[in-house]
């Protein structure tokens, strides 16, 4: 066997020195451990569908330039932070100065909460099937911590907009922690987006930390754009009575790749994990979700809809874990796909792995095509075919899309879904 | 569970009822692999040069391999050569002409198991083919298919007496190159059935195969090809047992089926091999390679299951359908206990127009086994209008064993459809509740409730089977109970 292609040393050279010494610690840690990196290929069980869509050149191991700009002006209906390339833009960040609620950037960290947050990076990972967050800890540059004290609750969304100005080739990042206290509450919209031509790589890492009876509602918005490689890793750890929501809304490109782990440490602890997935043209999207249940008495709730078309593939991969003591564990995984056109391609892989006995789990999942009869129904009732098609369409993903709550997310949502709709549906 | 009884648990202790050894002389080989052992194999079955060519292929090739390691199964490594590759009853001299040929001593080994292998004692037309350790031992109603121009006997004959068939068929479905365990029977398989049904013949009755194996630090590898040829329909039956011993024995088998335009055929396994002691130790290792190839339009591959047997099971009956309109299904029931492991399933290659398959599978853990259900449901960008439906369902009994899904699901064509789905439970303390208010004591009522919960699956089995393998999940589950 000829071994397997390694990941260059040029990703191990990290920019940017702004930081505390233990986080500079604990990038070069990292950076060690990951020296002679196999990248995966086909034989790898998580990248099986997407190693052939990963590829790093050397031109895209250097960090994108750190512009200090904007790149797009961006209006939100709350708080916002702006990354650019990775690196915060103050003049373009505002958000309240409270009390309760602290949100700092990682280069204004004391060395004391440095070291508190070094120690916490990476740990609500399974940092063994995500290497590629191990990758983002080598080479971060900035990064945000939010730490929400106990019953604090912040009134507005938080939009953090993660841009990437590929002007030229390069990677970049972006680095997020949350640590909400007790009964602390927060909505947090993660927005990726890009502007110029050439190929890069975006390589995020997203972790919360949920303490008893927190709530946290995360919106993960990726539309990136046709250079952009995106890999991203997001870790939840859950406490007692606590509960965490995610929407993931994402939309292809040469490599979509977003691991989700959600582990539900404590009795009581909820979670509910939407996602919506639409490909077209050559795009690749990938979704991994693992959620461990690893104390008694936790629900889970996942629901992930994937539409492609033309030549694209997706594919989705959602694994229930029950641990040992895990009893009266309720589960539900539910997989639902629509494949417009031969040509295109979807995988799925509904995993469960269960070692308690009194659990409730189920999971489904479904690949077809646009129901013949309910086309028939609404074209005989005189709706052209492709408004048909669209109405059908919409109606098989917009029971997750009304369900994220911040209006603004929702309308960027349909109005990408409409340039979908347009693209996919020819006037027949 | 509330029915903690005392009673229920000494039933634990029912012990694997075909546990013991024969003792007849046996000729073996001395444990190793090498080429000379597989020269002198093929040497001692007389066969022609082109099998010695094959084996030797597969077996350079097989060196080259290595062992797969994806399956949820945990076992210490085997060592390939501490097995023997080669052991048969002695024989004073050829092959036996008939039944009353064959040494007594092997045929009170089948009658202990209940095989009906004595035409007498048979049960209404199933016609069986007996492997003993390595080799065949008798084949019963040879006439009555010869007749209806059914071919039903050993391989080895097979290869001797129907070359061309052989030759043709032979790794057309299982190439050597396709797994490890494949390749390593491919090099040293030694027996197995081979079956031929000529176009449009329904063939008369079941056939059915008993395999055994007896002597210590022996390996079984057997080889299964099945041909039903156009509109022809064969039913075959399938069985498994071996003695009780300390260490892991190796059963590594390939089957091929292959059916032609408007064939069927119907593959049952009740797979009962020794599954160790309570502790884990000894029993099975069960690594089998089967696949069916639906080659012609409107073909039928049916594959039925019913595992409780093995230390570890890795075993995937697979269809790949080719031709239009051909249908493969998968129906199986995997029971495991104490320390047994099973990572069983199966895969369906949907490449033609309008194929369409089903797949039940119904996993039992009690004790501290763990039990996988591991399935692939492919469609091909030809599959027009192909259509799949998977149920797997676990059933958990004990809060130490563990119940797994991995299915893979891939579409390539938009006019596929594939349904899903999969649960989880355990036997409700409202359904033990019901039946021990009725006076059914804990032990039986959750056998009953196993077994609606495999009926699905056992109303596949030809009828002498399902008796067979209700009663062998009766037996297989006692003392799960508490």
């Amino acid at each position: 066997m000829k071994p397997a292609p390694t990941l260059s040393t040029a990703f191990l050279q990290p920019a940017g020195q702004a930081l505390p010494a233990p986080l500079l610690e604990l990038r070069k840690q990292r950076g060690a451990a990951l020296v002679d990196m196999p990248l995966p290929t086909r034989k790898t069980e998580n990248w099986k569908y997407s190693s052939k869509r990963l590829k790093l050149t050397e031109e895209m191991a250097i960090s994108l330039p750190t512009t200090g700009k904007a790149g797009s002006a961006l209006a939100v209906p709350g708080y916002k932070v702006v990354f650019t390339n990775g690196v915060m833009i103050p003049e373009a960040s505002e958000y309240p100065d409270l009390d309760d609620i602290s949100i700092q950037r990682f280069g204004e960290l004391s060395e004391a909460q440095a070291r508190d947050l070094a120690e916490r990076l990476d740990s609500t990972l399974d940092m063994k099937t995500v290497q590629f967050a191990g990758l983002n800890t080598a080479r971060f540059e900035d990064g945000l911590v939010i730490r929400l004290n106990p019953n604090a609750v912040l009134d507005q969304p938080l939009f953090i907009i993660n841009e990437v100005t590929a002007d030229a080739s390069g990677s970049a990042f972006p680095r997020i922690y949350v640590d909400a206290g007790a009964n602390s509450q927060i909505t947090l919209v993660e927005e990726y987006i890009s502007s110029g031509q050439e190929p890069v790589m975006v390589n995020t890492v997203t972790e919360f930390t949920l303490a008893e009876g927190a709530n946290v509602t995360n919106i993960r918005l990726c539309m990136d754009g046709e250079n952009v490689q995106h890999i991203g890793a997001t870790g939840v750890r859950q406490q007692r009575n606590s509960r965490f929501e995610s929407h993931c809304m994402g939309f292809g490109g040469p490599l979509r790749r977003h691991d989700l782990q959600v582990r539900l440490e404590e009795q009581g602890a909820e979670c509910k994990l939407n996602g919506v997935v639409v490909t077209q043209g050559t795009q690749h999207y990938d979704n991994h979700t693992t959620i461990e249940h690893i104390a008694a008495n936790c629900d889970s709730e996942e629901t992930y809809r994937n539409i492609a078309t033309d030549k694209s593939h997706a594919v989705f991969n959602g694994r229930i874990h029950i641990h040992q003591d895990a009893q009266k564990s309720n589960a539900n995984m539910n997989n639902k796909n629509l494949l417009l056109t031969t040509g295109a391609e979807i995988d799925t892989k509904p995993e469960l792995e269960i070692y308690a006995d009194d659990v409730k789990c189920a999971h489904g999942a479904t690949i077809g095509q646009l129901d013949e009869e309910s086309l028939f129904y609404l074209v005989s009732r005189g709706i052209p075919r492709r408004e048909a098609n669209v109405l059908l369409t919409m109606a098989f993903i917009n029971e997750l899309v009304v369900q994220i709550p911040v209006e603004a997310v929702r309308e960027t949502v349909h109005t990408r879904l409409n340039q979908f709709f347009d693209q996919a549906f020819q006037e027949v | 569970m509330a029915t903690t009884d005392q009673e229920v648990t000494e039933l634990i202790k029912r012990e694997y009822e075909h546990g013991f050894v024969t003792d007849i002389e046996a000729h073996s080989f001395e444990p190793g692999l090498n080429e000379d052992v597989i020269a002198r194999l093929s040497a001692i079955k007389k066969e022609p040069e082109f099998m010695l060519e094959w084996r030797l292929n597969a077996y350079r090739r097989w060196l080259e391999m290595e062992e797969p390691d994806w399956a949820h199964l945990g076992y210490d490594k085997i060592d390939y050569n501490s097995i023997s590759y080669y052991s048969a009853p002695k024989r004073k001299e050829d092959m036996p002409q008939s039944l009353d040929e064959v040494d007594p001593e092997l045929l009170r080994t089948y009658e202990k198991l209940g095989i009906p292998l004595h035409e007498r004692e048979m049960l209404a037309g199933v016609a069986v083919d007996a492997v003993f350790d390595s080799v065949s031992v008798a084949t019963t109603f040879k006439e009555p298919l010869a007749k209806a121009g059914v071919i039903f006997c050993s391989i080895s004959e097979a290869i001797r007496d129907y070359p061309e068939l052989v030759q043709k068929y032979l790794g057309s479905v299982v190439p050597h190159t396709d797994n490890f365990f494949a390749g390593l029977n491919s090099a040293v398989f030694s027996d197995g059935t081979f079956v031929y049904v000529p176009k449009g013949v329904r063939c008369p009755m079941e056939l059915s195969t008993y395999f055994r194996i007896n002597a210590a630090n022996t390996g079984q590898f057997e080889r299964t090809l099945i041909i039903a040829d156009e509109g022809s329909h064969v039913s075959y039956l399938e069985g498994c047992t071996a003695p009780m011993r300390d260490e892991n024995q190796l059963h590594a088998a390939v089957v091929e089926l292959i059916a032609l335009d408007d064939a069927e055929i119907k593959y049952s396994t009740v797979q009962n091999w020794y599954p160790g002691d309570e502790h884990g130790k000894g029993g099975i290792f069960n690594f089998v390679t089967k696949r069916g190839a639906c080659m012609g339009k409107n073909s039928k591959i049916s594959w039925t299951q019913v595992e409780t047997g093995s230390a570890v099971t890795w075993k995937y009956p697979s269809c790949i359908l080719r031709g239009e309109n051909s249908v493969g299904e998968f129906y199986s029931v995997a029971l495991t206990h104490n320390y047994q492991q099973a990572d069983t399933g199966t895969k369906m290659i949907h490449l033609g127009k309008n194929t369409s398959s089903t797949i039940i599978s119904k996993g039992i853990s009690a004790g501290r086994s763990s039990n996988v259900y591991r399935g692939l449901v492919k469609f091909g960008p030809r599959a027009e209008g192909a259509r799949n439906f998977t149920e797997c369902d676990s059933l958990l009994i004990g809060d130490r064993c563990g119940a797994h899904t991995f299915p893979y699901i891939e579409s390539l064509n938009k006019s596929a459809v594939v349904e899903h789905e999969a649960t989880t439970s355990k036997v409700s303390d409202e359904q033990m509740f019901l039946c021990r208010q009725r006076g059914i004591d804990p032990e039986r009522a959750v056998s009953m409730i196993v077994n609606g919960f495999c009926k699905e699956v056992f109303k596949e089995l030809p009828m002498e089977f399902a008796v067979e393998a209700g009663k062998l999940l009766e037996v297989s589950l006692e003392g799960s109970v508490g």
